[in-house]
């Protein structure tokens, strides 16, 4: 097996490149950060370059779904938020566990299971007027098992979706809207106060890793920021072993004349499911990873315009190369924390003041379309145009 | 002083014609008797002295007792400080007061004001004035008057008021009061009638009403205790025996009952046990038991009963169930109403009103269904031509009605007449998102035709901008669009049944929207043109259509008509820079669920989309969240099942 890896590996330098950029990024963050270095990368932006590996990752997937597949699937953000409602589960229940059994430490007499379960379900559902803990919280209390469901409820959430739609031939447009509509149903869902998770209070604390109480926010951040770049650096390689295998040539075949390569004798359906369910999962493996960097997660967050964004992403990196999703996803993240965040210079046009928090979004929208039309292949087209220059 | 004269005046001209002068000169000393009798209570004002007092004047049966009654509610009764008599006043112009008798407002003495001294009784003894003066005041000759006290005894009806309720109704003239007596009549001779026979009667003749009221007196009359059977008398009225454990009668409450009865003593209950455990602690041991092996319920158990043997704590002991011991006694429903006959009746009209409210509110979810159909008519109609006949995903769309819903608000702005600036608003925000359309069309669409998932994007990216810029020049709150006079209001059916006007002008602008659009679509030229153009480009273009013109002015159009639908989705909900986006992805249901390419399509995927989220909201009316979810939950599995919709296009039509 490992032979097999080396030789693709040497097929394919870029993806060597990718890691090493990858690598060396990380080993300067680390170095610059407050907890292992010399401090001139603050905590508060270690998490945001963590959180925006995962949007990378969450990119990845969507350039495998619709750059090379064909399905612009807007519902990826429903997975992503999945993965992080299932982490988010554990990390909420257990440090409600660790800070309800240590405040009745003190009791009178040492609490039974009952009563601590009781206080625990007080505490995390006293915001919604409950006090049970829902079933869906059954597994709560396990690390292992809630990191399976990581990958198994969106993972099945996807099989369900794909299996149907796909099967009915549901393709193009209709599939889109469809997706979207999944994504819609799901945050309305949870946005009820009786779905268990707790409505649009959604979870919260979920920094605070039960078990780490002792460790620094400085230092934890870096952690999570270097799992983000594992998993950011798998998926990449399980990106590129997929499209640059045959199943990569099918795919996209499907992509370019679905038809086609029915008559073939490929059986569509099952690629795109596989492509599909494997997208969701990752994205889910991207989610779990970035809320408790973010530390919050509430149904808004899977509203159907952020898997808009996401498309957005990749289609400004460049669709249909890896890479240019992973340029796409961390250029507009990082841009629009930018602008949104108040730190890029405001504009004095005379009588106008372009105030950027206000403009960004405008400012955006408009480069957004202008891509669209001017530069379909993304920012990754100019690897291109760098290409054919040196070839010349 | 002036308006407290003008009442009197009024109080007295409204009296003395029903007043015989003889009579009041008897009646009067008996009014005068009784006031001086009680004149320290009257000045003191308390509701507990005063009520006997109320009493008293109010069964002389006298107007002149009345009149009495009001100036005393009215603080307009006052004493003379030196022997504490009591008078009504009237304020000469020197400021120095005339003193009246109350029996015939006659001037019987001229005082400054330091002499005499208002009465004021406080707000709880006036309420109970008005009450006893309600029955007098439904005989006044001012309408006003009469339909206050009408209102007063919907509120707070008694028994005492039901004779003079029947006298007032003999003689009322005017209709619509008339009829409101009649059914208050109806309801307090339900409460109060004297016969049991009488009660049945009103009680039949209640099913015809479905008001609020009307079902709250019902259900007075068959409001029920549960109690235990032995306890209660030969003659009770039992509606039901109903067994502990039960969805509405919990073997606690079961249990409650029996302690009550002293049939039962209390069982100490988890918690209170802790707490005598707690309570029990000597040397951090709880009779011989350490602390630290209580962290189960057993061992804890085992503790009490311990504690139990030593005779410390209440009786209590694993096996000792409350549901067994309940289950040794019969527990019945009891109606409050002892007459049998009565509740029976009401019962039944219950039962039959309830059913017709059953009807009721189903058609009114039937309106509701179809209002809220409309409107996704409207607010997809203009998706359902630029999707739908030129094949193009417009994600701006719910910006275009935004725009036509800010165009309107800006009309107003400079137009306060609402009638006119409705009127101007209309076109002008067709105009308005027509053009943007138009530009939409020719800088960015044109050179996306062959990709249609990138005009999804573009125009996506085009939607963030519209958004983004009319919360920078609207702000981020919420704009009104007034609604003119003659759209406030409802269309009110019956208790049940009401719908507002604006929805029912919602409804008619869309039915007018699909009659003008199948007209054009079908009957002009233009339309002819639009279809070819769809159905073959490069055909049409040789037929000498221009093809970039046609998908030019559809796009306008469909464009122009989410304008009209911005301003008339403004007039019932608010205008928000974000309203385009709660209409975007419905809108896009509509127009897939109904089928791609043919107004009929929409037209159907509205109704159906109205109709099932109403519908769903009927079963589970606290939840509307929960209603949304499901219908699109719904319309994911139909498409499975009608990939192309309901309306699906066939042959070349049909593309792919």
């Amino acid at each position: 097996m490992g032979g097999v890896l080396t030789k693709f590996l040497m097929k394919h330098p870029s993806i060597l490149v990718f890691l090493g950029i990858l690598s060396v990024f990380t080993l300067f963050v680390t170095v610059g950060s407050e907890a292992f270095g010399v401090g001139f990368i603050s905590t508060s932006l270690v998490k945001t370059l963590g959180k925006t590996l995962c949007f990378c990752l969450i990119a990845i997937a969507m350039d495998l779904v619709w750059g090379y597949c064909g399905i612009l699937s807007l519902g990826h953000f429903a997975f992503f938020g999945l993965g992080g409602y299932m982490i988010g589960m554990w990390l909420m229940y257990e440090r409600t566990r660790l800070i309800v059994e240590n405040s009745m430490a003190n009791a009178a007499l040492p609490p039974t299971p009952a009563e601590i379960q009781e206080a625990i379900g007080t505490q995390i559902f006293g915001v919604v007027g409950g006090a049970e803990i829902p079933t869906i919280w059954m597994f709560a209390h396990s690390l292992p098992i809630q990191l399976a469901l990581v990958a198994l409820v969106p993972g099945l959430l996807a099989f369900v979706f794909g299996w149907l739609a796909f099967r009915s031939r549901v393709t193009g447009v209709y599939l889109s809207i469809l997706t979207q509509a999944m994504t819609l149903a799901l945050a309305l869902y949870l946005f009820q106060n009786d779905s268990g998770l707790r409505g649009n209070n959604g979870l919260s604390g979920l920094q605070n890793i039960p078990g780490l109480e002792a460790m620094p926010q400085s230092e934890l951040s870096i952690y999570f920021f270097l799992l983000s770049a594992l998993a950011l650096g798998v998926g990449f390689l399980i990106a590129k072993l997929i499209v640059e295998n045959k199943m990569g040539n099918v795919i996209m075949g499907i992509r370019d004349n679905e038809a086609r390569v029915r008559f073939l004798g490929y059986h569509v359906e099952t690629y795109k499911l596989f492509i599909f369910v494997l997208t969701a999962i990752m994205a889910a493996i991207a989610g779990a990873i970035y809320y408790p960097q973010a530390g919050i997660i509430n149904p808004a967050e899977i509203a159907p315009i952020a898997s808009i964004y996401l498309a957005v992403w990749v289609a400004i990196g460049g669709r249909g190369r890896i890479y240019g999703a992973v340029i796409g996803a961390a250029l507009v993240s990082m841009l629009s924390s930018w602008f949104t965040g108040g730190q890029a210079p405001n504009i004095e046009l005379g009588p106008l003041r372009v105030v950027w928090v206000d403009w960004w979004l405008v400012l955006l929208g408009l480069s957004f379309v202008a891509v669209t039309l001017y530069a379909p292949k993304g920012v990754g087209g100019l690897f291109d145009l760098l290409k054919t220059e040196r070839s010349k | 002083m002036l308006r407290i004269f003008t009442i009197l005046m009024a109080i007295f001209f409204a009296v003395t014609p029903i007043v015989g002068q003889e009579a009041n000169d008897i009646v009067a000393t008996k009014l005068s008797i009784a006031v001086e009798k009680n004149a320290p209570n009257i000045i003191k004002g308390s509701v507990k002295t005063a009520s006997p007092i109320i009493a008293e004047l109010v069964e002389t049966d006298d107007p002149a007792a009345m009149r009495f009654l009001s100036l005393w509610q009215e603080k307009s009764l006052w004493y003379r400080k030196t022997d504490k008599r009591i008078f009504a006043v009237k304020e000469q112009e020197d400021g120095s007061f005339d003193l009246l008798d109350f029996n015939n407002l006659e001037v019987v003495a001229n005082l400054p004001k330091k002499q005499i001294k208002q009465i004021k009784p406080n707000s709880g003894l006036r309420a109970l004035i008005a009450e006893s003066l309600v029955a007098f005041r439904l005989l006044n000759e001012d309408k006003q008057v009469r339909q206050e006290a009408v209102a007063n005894l919907a509120r707070s009806g008694k028994a005492q008021h039901l004779q003079p309720l029947r006298a007032a109704l003999l003689i009322e003239q005017d209709q619509v009061l008339k009829n409101e007596m009649q059914r208050l009549e109806t309801l307090l001779t339900v409460q109060f009638g004297e016969t049991s026979q009488e009660r049945v009667e009103a009680i039949k003749s209640t099913t015809d009403s479905l008001s609020v009221d009307t079902r709250a007196n019902l259900n007075r009359i068959v409001a029920t205790q549960i109690k235990l059977n032995s306890e209660l008398p030969e003659t009770a009225n039992i509606a039901r025996v109903i067994s502990p454990g039960s969805t509405d009668f919990s073997v606690e409450q079961a249990y409650d009952l029996l302690i009550a009865a002293d049939l039962a003593k209390p069982i100490p209950t988890v918690s209170e046990r802790k707490q005598l455990l707690i309570d029990n602690i000597e040397n951090g041991k709880v009779d011989g038991f350490t602390i630290h092996n209580l962290a189960t319920e057993k061992n804890r158990d085992a503790a009490y009963l311990s504690l139990v043997a030593d005779g410390k704590v209440p009786f209590w002991s694993p096996g000792l169930n409350a549901e067994i011991l309940v289950a040794q006694y019969e527990f019945v429903e009891v109606f409050d109403e002892p007459d049998a006959n009565v509740t029976t009746a009401a019962m039944a009209a219950l039962d039959t009103i309830e059913r017709k409210v059953a009807m009721s509110e189903f058609a009114d979810v039937a309106l509701d269904g179809l209002s809220l159909a409309s409107i996704y008519f409207l607010a997809a109609i203009g998706l359902a031509i630029t999707f739908g006949v030129m094949g193009v995903i417009n994600m701006a769309h719910g910006e275009f009605i935004m725009m036509g819903a800010y165009t309107g608000y800006v009309v107003q702005q400079f137009i306060t007449n609402y009638t006119v600036s409705i009127i101007v608003a209309v076109p002008l925000a067709f105009g308005v998102t027509f053009m943007a359309g138009v530009l939409m069309e020719r800088l960015v669409i044109r050179h996306l035709y062959h990709r249609p998932l990138e005009t999804l994007l573009a125009t996506f990216g085009i939607s963030v901008a519209l958004q983004q810029l009319a919360k920078n020049i609207f702000g981020t709150q919420a704009r009104p669009l007034t609604a003119p006079e003659w759209l406030d209001g409802a269309l009110v059916i019956n208790d049940v049944i009401s719908i507002s006007w604006i929805r029912i002008a919602i409804f008619g602008l869309s039915i007018l929207f699909f009659v003008v659009l199948m007209v054009v679509l079908n009957k002009t030229r233009f339309g002819l043109e639009t279809r070819a153009v769809t159905q073959n480009r490069r055909m049409a273009a040789n037929m000498g259509i221009n093809p970039n013109l046609i998908n030019m002015l559809t796009f306008g159009l469909g464009s122009g008509i989410a304008g009209i639908a911005g301003v008339a989705i403004g007039l019932y909900a608010k205008v928000t820079s974000e309203m385009g986006g709660d209409y975007i992805v419905q809108s896009f249901m509509t127009v897939v669920v109904g089928g791609v390419g043919n107004i009929w399509g929409t037209l159907a995927g509205a109704v159906m989309i109205g109709f099932l989220q109403k519908g769903i909201e009927w079963f589970n009316p606290a939840n509307t969240l929960a209603a949304q979810t499901y219908m699109i939950i719904f319309i994911i599995i139909f498409i499975q099942f009608r990939p192309r919709g309901i309306i699906a296009l066939k042959g070349r039509a049909a593309g792919d």
